[in-house]
């Protein structure tokens, strides 16, 4: 359970959590200032989840199968959390943030699974 | 249609006055549980002349001996955790009946005399607020057991009563109306960490639960507690004194052969009888990797130092119900994520509080009316306890560096402090204009906690606490950050009119 | 009597708050005297080891508490609530004494 290890759940998390938020209506007008368009959902939903899963298998990867799950629902807290908070103070740094976060998990991904 | 109404009302209805009957109890468990994630850091800081130095465990074991036998020689137990690397002076425990009192010291390891560290609670006094509030035991047990009752079913009427929340997961719209804004607060701090929140709740009633919940020992053992704890592999079965004196050997020479057994240092060692030609040293070791909280036990016997027993094997219940103490605990939880339960925690006051403040906001009259007498009396509490808390907090952690080291009964005072300082932030608070009450009750905490780090720097001065002391800042800060976010409803009202306007 | 606390609200009749008064009381005992005699008995009835069914009890015996005082809450009437209550409790002592808890002494 170390520092990087976390780092990458809570990375995976926050972007997942981004894709999740951006998906809903409201929070999309909120950050593109454009309404949904039909599509759009489905792909947001699914990269969403697809964050959440990969959070998951990061945690449990690196913790076990005792501990990891533990830290994979208090990391979705933090970054679930973060979110909210970008959303309510700067929406418009929401995607970019979303994006970004995704090379950083790909860095730390080596030194998280270092254990 | 209108039946799942009307029980989505009354669920409502639950949920409001069943939080706010419990709400300043709650918040006050919830700060003080939070902090004792931390308590052995608390402790340290609060003991500075504690060097980090491990010493010889059994050297300290046996010096302790000698102490507690000069102490009480008749006692029916002694405690001794040797030191470690947490907890660098040998804390010892020695009581005359199984309902205490139980006394207390913290001795020197290199002279087996009690330790010249100046006198403090450190982080047990909050430790033992959060479950205990401070009252008698047994009193303060009940009282906090059935604000967890209440909150448990104050957690389930919410998520009843929340019917969007999947929907609102991220809505937090501050630029709204205040009732909005306060509701949204709510929502999102209960809803993140709502795992958390089912979780430590259901979890702190089970570390009560043999005192709750005697029932099932009392059909299935005829209350023979002790006997369901041996069969659940949770103790090692006692003998029966034998009532007759009995020499043992030194502490120390037992503790060396739980070494030798286990590799292991032992946590605490127990000695049942200490006097009795039948006494008893139960070694309790460190939990091994794991959520569960299981220590495994060898008990010796203390004129031998033959081994008499080891624990059982805990079955799957048992072994739930010790993954649910750990997981309230979080012992097993290494610094990061002790980090994320401390925010949890925190979330979870902070759920209390907006709930609190929510109810005030919602029932303000409207246009000219007065308030009622129930409306300010809450507004008074929620200021006193919310705001009033965190002062105490702080002035508790000052005057462990103010006071005169060797003051007598320093530790009391120390208690005493804070308690004086909660109760004066709290009468000040009330007396405040209203329009500014919110943003000047929470400065005065902010330069409490912002006032450690110099303080500590200027009484003590050692650069290992500089993490401790940067955190107390941090706290500071955000105390400061609440202050100034309550202090601007009027401007978020001109923008929520505008808000409105444009929308129209 | 389908909505005695959103009424109370509205008109704080003294007979409303009796309403609501009874129903605290009658959650808070009743809900406790449930969970006391459901764990007690679950404690004996349970299959596998004698620890284990005890484990198992005490730690379902809070959310059957939290449930039952739920269930007085969002029962339609408080007659309803206390009826229901009052046989399951019935009902349960009679399972306790069915499975000997009251032989003093010999249970298990």
């Amino acid at each position: 359970m170390t520092i990087p290890a976390l780092v990458l759940s809570l990375l995976l998390g926050f972007s997942g959590f981004a894709a999740l938020a951006l998906s809903l209506d409201r929070h999309h007008r909120a950050v593109f200032r454009t309404p949904m368009r039909g599509k759009r959902v489905g792909g947001l939903r699914a990269v969403g989840w697809a964050g959440l899963a990969l959070s998951f298998a990061a945690a449990v990867a690196s913790a076990g199968w005792s501990f990891g799950p533990v830290q994979w629902i208090g990391s979705l807290t933090g970054s679930a959390l973060a979110v909210v908070a970008l959303i309510a103070y700067r929406p418009t740094w929401l995607r970019a943030a979303a994006l970004a976060a995704l090379p950083l998990a790909a860095l730390d991904l080596p030194l998280a699974l270092l254990r | 249609m209108s039946r799942s109404k009307s029980v989505r009302q009354s669920m409502a209805w639950l949920h409001t006055w069943s939080g706010l009957v419990v709400g300043w109890v709650l918040f006050a468990i919830f700060v003080t549980g939070t902090a004792s994630y931390y308590r052995p850091e608390i402790s340290s800081w609060m003991r500075p002349e504690l060097s980090e130095a491990v010493s010889d465990p059994v050297a300290a074991a046996t010096s302790a001996g000698a102490f507690l036998r000069k102490t009480m020689p008749d006692a029916m137990g002694w405690s001794v955790r040797p030191p470690n690397a947490e907890n660098p002076a040998v804390e010892v425990y020695w009581w005359q009946s199984p309902g205490g009192p139980f006394h207390h010291a913290l001795l020197d390891p290199s002279t087996g005399e009690r330790s010249k560290v100046r006198d403090s609670r450190g982080g047990d006094f909050l430790y033992r607020f959060h479950f205990e509030l401070n009252l008698p035991p047994i009193w303060g047990r009940w009282i906090v057991s059935a604000c967890a009752m209440v909150l448990l079913i104050a957690l389930v009427t919410g998520i009843v009563t929340h019917r969007r929340i999947f929907a609102d997961f991220f809505t937090f719209r501050r630029d709204r109306s205040a009732q909005r804004g306060w509701l949204d607060a709510h929502n999102v701090v209960g809803v993140l960490a709502l795992p958390f929140h089912l979780m430590i709740v259901y979890t702190g009633l089970v570390t009560l639960s043999s005192m709750l919940m005697p029932w099932p020992v009392l059909t299935a053992y005829q209350g023979n507690g002790l006997r369901y704890y041996a069969e659940a592999g949770l103790m090692i079965a006692g003998r029966p004194p034998a009532g007759r004196p009995g020499t043992a050997l030194p502490l120390g020479e037992i503790v060396a052969r739980a070494i030798a057994a286990t590799g292991q240092t032992p946590e605490v060692v127990m000695v049942s009888g200490p006097g009795d030609a039948a006494a008893t040293v139960t070694a309790y070791f460190e939990e091994p990797p794991g959520l569960a909280h299981l220590h495994p036990q060898i008990a010796y016997d203390a004129a031998t130092g033959a081994e008499i027993g080891r624990i059982g094997e805990a079955g799957a219940a048992t072994r739930t119900g010790a993954v649910m103490v750990g997981l309230h605990e979080a012992h097993f939880a290494a610094a990061p994520l002790r980090l994320l339960f401390f925010l949890c925690g925190l979330m979870g006051a902070a759920t209390v509080a907006t709930g609190l403040v929510l109810w005030t906001v919602a029932r303000a009259p409207k246009g000219a009316d007065p308030d009622g007498f129930g409306l300010r009396l809450v507004r008074v509490l929620n200021l006193g306890t919310i705001a009033g808390l965190p002062a105490g907090l702080g002035a508790y952690l000052l005057a462990n560096r103010l006071l005169p080291v060797d003051l007598d009964g320093r530790a009391e005072w120390e208690v005493r402090g804070f308690f004086a300082a909660w109760i004066l932030a709290a009468i000040a608070s009330a007396l405040y204009p209203r329009a500014r009450a919110w943003p000047l009750a929470l400065i005065v905490p902010a330069f409490a906690f912002l006032a450690i780090p110099g303080v500590d720097a200027l009484t003590v001065g050692e650069v290992r606490f500089l993490g401790f002391d940067a955190a107390m800042a941090g706290l500071g800060l955000l105390l400061a950050v609440g202050a100034r976010l309550t202090a601007r409803p009027r401007q978020n009202r001109t923008r929520a009119i505008l808000h409105r306007a444009a929308e129209a | 009597m389908s909505a005695d606390a959103v009424r109370a609200r509205v008109h704080p009749a003294l007979a409303c708050r009796l309403a609501i008064a009874a129903r605290v009381l009658l959650a808070i005992l009743g809900g406790y005297m449930i969970a006391a005699l459901a764990s007690g008995w679950l404690a004996l009835v349970l299959p596998g080891p004698r620890a284990e069914a005890v484990s198992t009890a005490t730690l379902a015996s809070f959310a059957i508490m939290a449930a039952a005082v739920i269930w007085v809450f969002a029962a339609r009437s408080l007659g309803r609530a206390a009826l229901v209550m009052g046989v399951v409790a019935a009902l349960l002592s009679t399972g306790l004494w069915l499975a000997g808890a009251f032989q003093g002494g010999s249970a298990a």
